[in-house]
């Protein structure tokens, strides 16, 4: 499947839910440096069909709407990325993140993030 | 009645692991479980960027110490995938044996800490540690490890089958299909047993779907998935393997299907050891240095013990740019808040324990 515009992918998941792509997989990025790109893997389980949404998002500007109204399974997976890459999850009702267990700035998946001394973010 | 928060964990008994809940109940009914995950996170997906592809292969198997081999089969698959290295075809059944017998193994450990769970059955995690020792044997006999095997290559395995495996393994599986069937009767006429597992922690069908639970919590709904059938992959086509599905929903439709899923691998290993045609089933040496990728990324799923699981890797030129891991009992332990809400306090154990969870797979 190609890439969705970023204006779109918001109406194109709901487009695929009601055509029956109603289990989700994953949600997973992946941090380009110069872009992040964000990908849903979307399920038919009765047709057994799977589709993958990938859509770019400008590293200084990581928004996406949740959707958790939909697939409530997003709930732990857009708290995964709201720790690992900073991805600011848009209509949440909670905000608290999923390891919390670490007293550093930064966000480990991202590119910028190194094993330096505790915690510490190259920039 | 005022509502109540009580904390549970992290370290209690029954949480398998390191896993903190804070319970919000009414009286003893179960208003809302929070759990509180990332006490054994390691990073794995972070550290998977700086090693070499087959470097990780030691970390990919303490994501799940219950189920190690399945985990490394997963990953090394992946870069099978990434690289475009075939596997031969003698490695595949080996691979089947190797998987189905460790699945057992991890069913067998997940029967004898349930029962623990829900109480007064401690012999019976000794009886069924008994027998997961003979699996335990078995791998060690074909790995030459007994908990971490690094026993996946590319393209096939370390090493082949020794003479006398078939002799030994039909032997243990003998003796293991005659105790399921005793734990079967024993558990089953078990009034206790029974109560604590009937009824409690349904889950619908619907909600199975929405809440993206995963293996035999999916199955234990109704729904007739599993990635050995759907996505097809080495011979369980050919080796006639058949899902297990019920349709309760609750804790015990649950246990039916793993009980039944381990009658499934006893015969798919018997079935994979007759047909194995001879040959080589060896594998590329670790070192893979100089290895170029094929694809741009590679997407690889797998029916793990606990579910449904999917590696995600892009390629860099020596190490993986990206790995990004499903972990089965991630997702089922996301559920759990809507799987226990109006349950009695007492039951969120048993829910716990039907779940089937390792925190080293939920944490990463």
């Amino acid at each position: 499947m190609p890439k969705i515009e970023y204006a779109n992918l918001d109406a194109e998941i709901e487009k695929l839910h009601s055509e029956g792509f109603t289990y989700l997989t994953k949600i997973t990025a992946v941090d380009y440096v110069d872009h992040v790109e964000v990908l849903y893997f979307l399920r038919d389980i009765e047709k057994n069909k799977e589709i993958v949404v990938r859509s770019d998002l400008a590293p200084n500007y990581l928004r996406l709407k949740s959707i958790m109204h939909l697939y409530p399974a997003a709930d732990w997976y857009e708290r995964e990325l709201s720790e690992m890459f900073g991805i600011d999850f848009i209509g949440r009702k909670t905000k608290r993140l999923l390891l919390e267990k670490w007293d550093g700035k930064g966000n480990p998946l991202r590119k910028s993030f190194t094993w330096g001394s505790k915690y510490e973010v190259q920039e | 009645m005022s509502e109540t928060k009580i904390n549970i964990g992290p370290i209690h008994p029954s949480t398998h692991g390191v896993l903190r809940l804070v319970v919000t109940v009414d009286g003893d009914t179960i208003k809302e479980v929070e759990p509180h995950i990332g006490f054994l996170h390691r990073g794995v997906e972070k550290l998977a960027e700086s090693r070499m592809y087959m470097q990780n292969i030691v970390y990919m198997e303490k994501l799940d110490y219950a189920a190690p081999m399945a985990h490394q089969e997963l990953y090394v698959s992946t870069v099978e995938k990434l690289l475009g290295i075939e596997v031969k075809e003698r490695a595949e059944y080996v691979r089947v044996v190797l998987l189905e017998l460790q699945r057992i193994a991890s069913h067998l450990l997940w029967l004898g800490t349930m029962c623990n769970d829900i109480g007064q059955m401690f012999s019976m995690f000794m009886w069924t540690m008994r027998d997961r020792d003979m699996i335990l044997r078995l791998l060690q006999e074909a790995t030459g490890q007994r908990m971490f095997y690094v026993n996946m290559r590319l393209g096939g395995v370390n090493r082949d089958l020794p003479a006398g495996f078939e002799d030994d393994t039909y032997k243990v599986l003998d003796s293991i299909e005659h105790s399921l069937g005793e734990y079967k009767d024993f558990l089953e006429s078990n009034p206790v047993f029974m109560e604590r597992l009937k009824n409690v922690g349904v889950l619908s069908r619907e909600n199975a779907i929405r809440l993206g639970v995963t293996g035999p919590v999916l199955r234990g709904s109704g729904i007739d998935y599993d990635v050995r059938r759907n996505s097809s992959y080495y011979k369980y086509t050919k080796l006639g393997f058949r899902p297990a599905v019920e349709t309760g929903g609750d804790s015990f439709a649950r246990y039916k299907v793993r009980m039944k899923e381990m009658q499934e691998s006893i015969s798919l290993v018997r079935k994979a050891l007759e047909e194995m045609p001879k040959g080589d089933a060896l594998g590329l040496p670790i070192k893979l240095i100089g290895a170029v990728p094929k694809e741009k990324e590679a997407i690889v799923k797998r029916e793990l013990p606990r579910g449904e699981g999917m590696m995600y890797m892009v390629a860099d030129k020596q190490r993986p740019y990206r790995l990004a891991i499903r972990a089965p009992a991630f997702i089922n332990l996301a559920a759990l808040d809507h799987i226990s809400r109006g349950q009695r306090l007492a039951d969120l154990f048993a829910i716990l324990g039907s779940l089937d969870l390792v925190m080293a797979d939920v944490d990463k």
